[in-house]
């Protein structure tokens, strides 16, 4: 596990927001609104969002439970869509995409972590990382095996390939799913408060992780409401009501290698 | 809920989805045991019922044409070889076979040396019927043939009697017995059963209700009668001749050949050409079975569709997992698809085997009561195929609908997705209607608001059940219209004993001696005939008994239909029944022409009476009949009532008439007493009874393992709930109520609305076997079958949710909460 140097300060910056460096920007959002039809009232669950998020950096979404943080999280990753507003990741308009599209574009570009780890209950902790492989036919058949022994590997989880999920604790399930969403090797990785469900032990773990990837030049979006973690990402966005109401970044981390 | 190794490592390991499915299917034991299970019922209905009526069809079709069925028969007096010849050289006929057949009584062992019947025991009292039939070339005949077993001597020589094969449908002697068969003059011939022989065109046993056998024409002479033929059956040279043509060929035999040369004809059949007498009822039960089968795949289908949609509704999250790591909604599709291949994979090889077993029991039972012959050992090739396709594409189909809505899910709904299913519930109008009902114990009140929580599976789990409780029910009102129908005719007939003689007798002497007979109250004795009716094209219908009886009599109560009954006096004014007026479109005031012993009669018909189930009959008033035949006092039938009207002491009276008959040297040829009658006709209905018992059977089957399959995943998909309701306290007991309460609920409902369908589905039950069977039968709605469905119903249902309700109560607190 390795904890990364820099807690400093952050340095903020109150609701100011990359616009400048949208052009070159690994995930774009533009005016991104969603409204919730809930029956009588419509619910507005992200009001005209805009952000930039480059390569390489280490994006914590920090907020009360309703603020909206998830819902941002789910139109970078295409699993929810705007209402209005334009969702660009990777090159990618991702709110431009039909359902199949966006399913094989997302299992390349992005890793999903969730909250609840998620892993199919009838796979063995191997057959889960080669699923998305499998799905977006990365890799040829024979070597998938090998490609997911690595990450598992990677994720110290490599003697328990063989295992269903079920014989796992939380924090060995949350592992298992990181390297999962590692699997098609995707530039970035968004995490739905990923450490949510582990106790602080597993859930550094699961966090020095994270900053390992990061270190291998991943970008993270990680959704938390956990202070202690939020402050040691490099970019942390506050939001409220809807609303990116900080963007707070961290001067002190290290930035990402790209030559993971 | 797992276990938590899984020792599947393979050297070449196959790719995780497929790898998914399959533990998918081991992991829910259940689940696959009930889908396979579903699906298996279609196929083994199909192959049961397709298979079974295309084995019966396939022997019909090896056995009937192979015997060469007459395209006409005629009933004659005496006539010889040289005669036979004669007709054979007629233009436009064949080939031609000569049959003499007469009906004896016979009782079992060796007789003759026995002057007295054991102590307490009449000679009549054991006698039965049988039907000897004697030909010159049994082995080269070339028109009704028939087909000794292997083994069996054949022709039979003097002495030796082959039984025809439906001998085994009744209690009746065996290869080896000895039976003494009665001339009715006092000659007593032991005949030994030396075998079975098969004739597709004999009335079986159990139709007519009497055995026949084969024996050889110097048998027949022994017995007492001529060794000459008293029936002709005639096969025309043109394999494509039309019934009309044969009829018009059969006139000329009878009025050109035969009457010329002094041979009478008392009767004509001449059938549809290719047609067997139980074609009819063969018919119906073919349309019944194939509805059977149609239905049968219906439900199948309605349970696929409930599971299938379950499971995809059970799997939601992990499809939107699936899709978050890169999944296309085809790639879904695929794998769910296969999954339910799989289903149906496993359901042919369970049903293939089982069907077709059931197929060869069914076509045997079949073919063993119609007489049919032996069937193949197996179902035909395309209802074996049917089957196959029924086990693989129908799940498929069924499926694909559910699967596809199932798989097109959004992620973010599907994550979202929090295993309680009560979201849906409470805007409806039926939901709102449960919300208001008040006073019911709490888990009631959940059992009835979660039966109605799941609509679309609601729906189709009571129109499974539904289907099959107005399938029982209706079955249940034909039964009881059978039997109906039955008593009807009973109440016609209002006599207990009917003797028929081998000679036409003396109406006094033999009244006479039937009147001094114990037990005997009344007696009426009736002059019957063999006519045939003119139709405006110059063909005849023929096979017309013509009843002649005193216009007075009370032992029939005629039901009329048009018209009137006869009145003394009467001559040339005939009554007929519906068969004659249906079949020749006949109306009061029409007059016809009849002939009876080869000649034409000019009769009005003043009245029509509703049929009888004895076929086309004319009645006319006695004295005119027996002054047009000119024959004063000779009467073929007499009718007879009895001071004790029970089976017993119709049998008895029956018994003690024939006995002081026989010692008056009259020479009876059967004696037949209402109630034996009447179970002769049940039997006959009961065919079809029967074979809608077996239908309505499967299909409650298919209905239980229906609602046992929703109930499941009911309980399944209220894992959470359940755990709720345990956590606030609820014991084994109430979890138990509120699924038994939601199985009977569900049950309930089935019957209500089963109810609502079952009077015009068992009316047009009724009407359909009528015109298939060409028999018309009396409707009776069974209020008793409906009540006595309900009670199965509530008992079924309440079991089907046992299980189910078992493991529901068996749910942990911690276990319910945590699944998915």
């Amino acid at each position: 596990m390795c904890r990364l140097e820099g807690d400093e300060s952050f340095r903020r910056e109150t609701k100011t927001l990359s616009l400048e460096s949208r052009g070159s920007a690994l995930i774009d959002l533009s005016s991104v609104v969603k409204v919730y039809d809930t029956g009588e009232v419509p619910f507005t669950a992200l009001k005209s969002i805009d952000l930039a998020v480059e390569a390489g950096e280490f994006v914590g979404l920090i907020g009360k439970s309703g603020s909206g943080k998830t819902t941002l999280i789910n139109m970078i990753t295409g699993i929810d869509r705007p209402t209005s507003g334009g969702v660009v990741v990777a090159g990618t308009p991702v709110h431009e995409l039909g359902e199949n599209r966006l399913a094989m574009w997302r299992g390349r570009t992005i890793g999903v972590v969730f909250q609840f780890f998620q892993l199919l209950p009838t796979l063995t902790v191997v057959e889960n990382v080669m699923l998305p492989m499998d799905f977006c036919n990365v890799h040829a058949r024979r070597e998938r095996e090998g490609y997911a022994m690595a990450l598992l590997e990677q994720v110290e989880m490599a003697d328990q390939a063989y295992k269903l999920p079920a014989a796992l604790s939380g924090g060995q399930q949350q592992r298992v799913a990181i390297a999962r969403a590692l699997a098609n090797d995707p530039p970035i990785l968004a995490a739905d408060e990923p450490t949510g469900n582990l106790d602080s032990a597993t859930a550094e773990a699961v966090f020095g992780l994270f900053e390992q990837l990061v270190h291998r030049g991943k970008t993270i979006v990680m959704v938390t409401h956990d202070d202690d973690l939020a402050a040691r990402v490099t970019r942390a966005l506050h939001v409220r009501d809807g609303e990116i109401v900080e963007d707070a970044r961290n001067p002190m981390r290290v930035p990402a290698r790209r030559d993971a | 809920m797992h276990g938590t190794r899984c020792g599947c490592r393979l050297a070449a390991m196959p790719d995780p989805r497929w790898a998914k499915i399959g533990r998918d299917l081991l992991a829910h034991k259940v689940r696959t045991l009930l889908t396979v299970l579903s699906i298996a019922v279609g196929v083994f209905a199909i192959l049961v019922v397709l298979g079974g009526r295309g084995m019966l069809l396939q022997s019909f079709d090896a056995n009937f044409p192979r015997s060469v069925p007459g395209d006409a028969t005629l009933y004659t007096s005496d006539c010889g070889s040289d005669l036979l010849r004669a007709v054979e050289r007629s233009a436009g006929v064949g080939a031609v076979a000569g049959r003499r057949s007469v009906v004896f009584r016979y009782l079992p062992g060796d007789l003759r040396s026995q002057a007295q019947p054991p102590a307490g025991v009449t000679l009549a009292q054991r006698s039965r019927s049988i039907e000897l039939v004697a030909s010159e070339d049994w082995a080269t005949a070339r028109v009704e043939r028939v087909f000794p077993d292997s083994g069996v001597s054949w022709p039979p020589a003097a002495g030796e009697v082959v039984l025809e094969r439906s001998a085994l449908q009744q209690d009746s002697p065996v290869v080896g017995d000895v039976i003494t068969v009665d001339a009715g003059d006092g000659t007593k011939r032991v005949l030994r059963v030396t075998g079975y022989a098969h004739d597709i065109n004999a009335i079986p046993a159990m139709f007519s209700g009497h055995i026949s056998g084969f024996v050889s024409m110097a048998e027949m002479g022994a017995l007492g009668q001529a060794a000459e033929y008293n029936r002709i059956v005639v096969s025309m040279d043109r394999p494509d001749i039309t019934r009309d043509e044969a009829s018009r060929i059969a006139i000329r035999l009878r009025d050109d050949v035969l009457a010329p040369r002094g041979v009478r004809v008392f009767g004509m059949q001449v059938p549809e050409p290719g047609s067997h007498f139980l074609g009819d009822i063969f018919r119906a039960v073919a349309v019944l079975l194939l509805a059977l089968g149609v239905m049968a795949l219906m439900l199948s289908g309605f349970l696929v569709v409930n599971t299938v949609s379950a499971l995809v509704s059970q799997q939601v999250r992990q499809i939107g997992v699936m899709k978050a790591v890169g999944a296309r909604s085809s790639q879904i599709m695929w794998m769910y698809l296969a999954l339910v291949a799989v289903y149906g994979v496993l359901a042919v090889a369970v049903g293939l085997p089982t069907g077709s077993y059931w197929a060869a029991w069914f076509a045997r039972f079949g073919g063993g009561l119609l007489n049919f012959g032996d069937a193949p050992a197996g179902p035909p090739g395309y209802a074996v195929a049917l089957a196959i396709c029924v086990g693989l594409v129908v799940p498929l189909a069924a499926a694909y609908l559910p699967i596809r809505s199932g798989t097109r899910v959004t992620v973010v709904r599907a994550l979202n997705s929090t295993g309680m299913s009560a979201a849906g519930f409470g805007h409806g109008v039926i939901d709102r209607i449960l919300g208001l009902v008040r006073g019911l114990p709490r888990p009631v009140a959940l059992a009835l608001r979660n039966t109605f929580l799941r609509k679309g599976r609601l729906a189709l789990t009571l129109t499974t059940l539904t289907l099959a409780s107005v399938v029982v029910m209706s079955v249940m009102s034909v039964r009881t219209s059978m039997l109906r129908t039955v008593d009807d005719v009973a109440s016609w007939w209002r006599y207990d004993v009917e003797v028929s003689f081998q000679q036409p007798v003396n109406a006094s002497a033999v009244e006479r001696e039937a009147l001094r007979t114990p037990g005997v109250t009344a007696v009426e004795t009736w002059l019957v005939r063999q006519a045939s009716l003119k139709r405006p094209g110059g063909t005849e219908d023929e096979g017309i008994s013509v009843i002649g009886l005193p216009a007075t009599t009370t032992f029939v109560t005629p039901r009329l239909v048009a018209g009137r009954w006869l009145a003394p006096g009467d001559e040339g004014e005939v009554v007929v029944n519906t068969d004659v007026a249906n079949d020749d479109g006949i109306h009061v005031g029409d007059v016809r022409t009849f002939t009876v012993l080869d000649k034409e009669r000019e009769w009005r018909i003043v009245g029509i009476v509703q049929g009888q189930l004895m076929g086309s009959a004319v009645f006319v008033e006695r004295n005119y009949l027996e002054s047009a035949l000119a024959e004063a006092g000779g009467i073929g039938r007499m009718v007879v009532r009895a001071a004790d009207q029970t089976d017993f002491g119709q049998r008895q009276t029956g018994d003690r008439l024939e006995q002081r008959l026989k010692d008056a040297g009259f020479a009876v040829a059967s004696v037949r007493n209402q109630k034996a009658m009447a179970a002769s006709l049940s039997s006959e209905l009961g065919i079809l009874v029967t074979f809608l018992i077996i239908m309505a059977v499967i299909l409650a089957a298919v209905g239980i393992i229906g609602l046992s399959g929703t109930m499941i995943i009911n309980v399944l998909e209220s894992t959470r709930e359940i755990g709720v309701m345990r956590a606030v306290g609820a014991s084994h007991a109430s979890i138990y109520q509120v699924f038994v309460t939601e199985g009977v609920v569900i049950g309930t409902l089935s019957w209500l609305l089963g109810a609502l369908f079952t009077y015009p589905v068992s009316l047009g039950l009724v009407r359909l076997l009528e015109k298939a069977i060409t028999i018309p039968l009396s409707y009776e709605f069974s209020w008793g079958g409906m009540f006595l469905w309900l009670a199965i119903v509530s008992i079924i249902s309440a079991g089907a949710s046992l299980l189910p309700a078992f493991r529901a109560s068996q749910v942990s607190v911690r276990d319910a909460i945590a699944y998915e």
